[in-house]
């Protein structure tokens, strides 16, 4: 089992070029959407010599407002046409009645929201006619009425849709951090069988004028904390598909790839424990 | 409490406006003192993401205003108009109209022209692809009905024309460094971008040939563009024309007219 990175425009030159030693792409559906032209050109030429997951950001799963049939067909037509070995969306919601914000907003954490995000997940799958995996967000902001933890929710929405989870450990930190909440609670809350794929990626650090709040920006290299509960996660998972995230700030290839050989020291040594197939 | 679509729509309108958000907003959130802090964290993210995309779509208009110049026109120009798609692909397209709205530009008159073309060249990167016209395709056509037919421009062509010389002050600014002074004064400007592979290409043309692809993208004949052409630009060889770009991928098909 090998690490992946998240495939950038700056890098589909060195990316063909040089045909580095990498598990796998991830991509963001959405971007991937036009009509034609270098995106999907590219995206084509490198799916024949790397596998591809689609992490989309563009679903709205948990918004109150009905999915966008459209945009399913166009992320179903992506799935069709790349055959991704992991198809991902986020906990969040990021639209309104008439205009999309094309930010991950945050969830009160309630029955009714369960319900409706649940609902999505049912119907996002229906629509690819495959499991999903759902991802943990950051989140800067707590809503009073929620009902259940993050941790909780997510969990529920991954057992009652049959949807799989997507850990992002720099996520986990950043909001167990900003909202003082207990890591270790958190991790040991999600069943390892329900983790697909794990993200790892880098964040930043604000002053408030009482305390700080942790960004998630991906725009910096993994931090030696995420580092850490992600081997401590390993060891407790068993090995997991792991991807380098970086969405800003995007620095040359092998600094990306420098980052996925440490994630991959860490799948190796899991899977000899494990004994599975490296 | 509100419902789940009352706190989902005041939360997003309010990432749209700068303004204290009201007390029963607040309210819904877990306040250790920090709650407005909090929020604005969203209000940040909403203006800046979709600026940052903004910011990639117009580098050339970014550059000739300063970053900071642009960073504010972006700010009003997310809130006045927001993403109205679940791609940001193409977000922007009324920048240029925007721009032209904006009184403190006005000393900038080629700016909105300037934005005109860079959305050109983001709709022919991301338009789509087709084959390109196959010298066996026109071959087969004899060659006094040929100019009857239509030719049909890649699907991702745009023709741009402007009262400034647009594409000197494009071309100036794509590579760093440049100190080229160019004359508002040294007339008009016709471009044409089209991407027939991977690259996309921005050609600047002269009025014939301006006319003649645009003519040709409405549907007309050869001949009647090429009527219409030489009525603008008497010089416009249409012998010359082909010859350069018949088969370079400016065309993808003959349609019978």
């Amino acid at each position: 089992m090998r690490a992946g990175v998240s495939l950038k425009a700056q890098h589909y030159q060195p990316v063909i070029e040089q045909r580095p030693s990498i598990g796998w792409f991830e991509v963001h559906p959405e971007n991937y959407m036009g009509a034609g032209g270098p995106p999907l050109g590219y995206l084509e030429r490198i799916r024949r010599d790397y596998p591809i997951s689609l992490h989309s950001v563009g679903t709205s799963l948990g918004s109150h407002l009905p999915l966008d049939r459209d945009h399913l067909g166009a992320l179903k037509g992506l799935v069709d046409r790349f055959e991704p070995g992991i198809v991902s969306e986020h906990l969040s919601w990021s639209h309104g009645r008439d205009w999309y914000t094309h930010d991950l907003l945050p969830l009160r954490y309630t029955e009714d929201a369960l319900n409706k995000v649940v609902e999505h997940v049912d119907q996002v799958q229906e629509a690819l006619q495959r499991k999903i995996l759902i991802e943990n967000p950051s989140t800067y902001l707590q809503f009073r009425d929620s009902e259940m933890t993050e941790q909780a929710f997510l969990v529920e929405t991954a057992r009652r849709s049959g949807a799989g989870l997507l850990l992002d450990i720099n996520n986990v930190y950043v909001s167990c951090c900003n909202h003082d909440w207990d890591i270790e609670a958190y991790l040991s809350a999600i069943p390892a069988n329900l983790v697909g794929e794990i993200h790892l990626a880098g964040h930043t650090v604000q002053a408030m004028s009482r305390g700080t709040l942790r960004l998630d920006d991906h725009g910096s290299a993994v931090c030696d904390e995420v580092w850490k509960l992600y081997k401590n996660c390993i060891e407790t998972l068993g090995p997991v598909p792991t991807l380098i995230e970086r969405d800003s700030n995007i620095p040359e290839f092998a600094e990306l790839l420098g980052e996925s050989i440490i994630a991959d020291q860490v799948l190796t040594a899991a899977c000899s424990k494990y004994e599975v197939a490296v | 409490m509100k419902s789940l679509s009352n706190l989902q729509q005041a939360f997003c309108d309010l990432l749209r406006t700068s303004d204290p958000p009201p007390r029963d907003l607040m309210d819904e959130l877990l306040d250790d003192g920090t709650a407005l802090e909090r929020f604005n964290v969203y209000r940040n993210n909403f203006i800046v993401l979709n600026g940052d995309a903004l910011a990639d779509m117009y580098p050339t208009v970014k550059r000739l205003i300063g970053d900071e110049a642009f960073r504010s026109l972006a700010n009003l120009y997310v809130r006045k108009h927001p993403p109205a798609t679940r791609t940001l692909l193409l977000y922007g397209d009324r920048f240029p109209s925007f721009l032209e709205s904006i009184p403190e530009l006005s000393r900038l008159p080629y700016l909105p022209d300037v934005a005109r073309l860079e959305f050109g060249w983001t709709c022919a990167y991301h338009a789509s692809d087709a084959k390109v016209l196959a010298r066996d395709e026109v071959a087969s056509i004899s060659a006094e009905t040929f100019t009857r037919f239509g030719l049909e421009p890649h699907p991702s062509m745009h023709c741009i024309d402007s009262d400034y010389p647009l594409f000197s002050i494009w071309a100036a600014n794509q590579e760093d460094g440049s100190e080229e002074t160019i004359s508002l004064d040294s007339g008009p400007s016709r471009i044409v971008i089209v991407r027939p592979g991977m690259e996309v290409e921005t050609r600047e043309v002269g009025e014939g040939t301006f006319v003649f692809l645009q003519r040709l993208q409405t549907g007309d004949s050869i001949e009647d563009a090429f009527n219409l052409a030489l009525q603008t630009d008497s010089a416009f060889d249409l012998a010359v024309f082909f010859s350069h770009h018949l088969f370079d991928g400016t065309f993808c098909a003959l349609r019978a007219c």
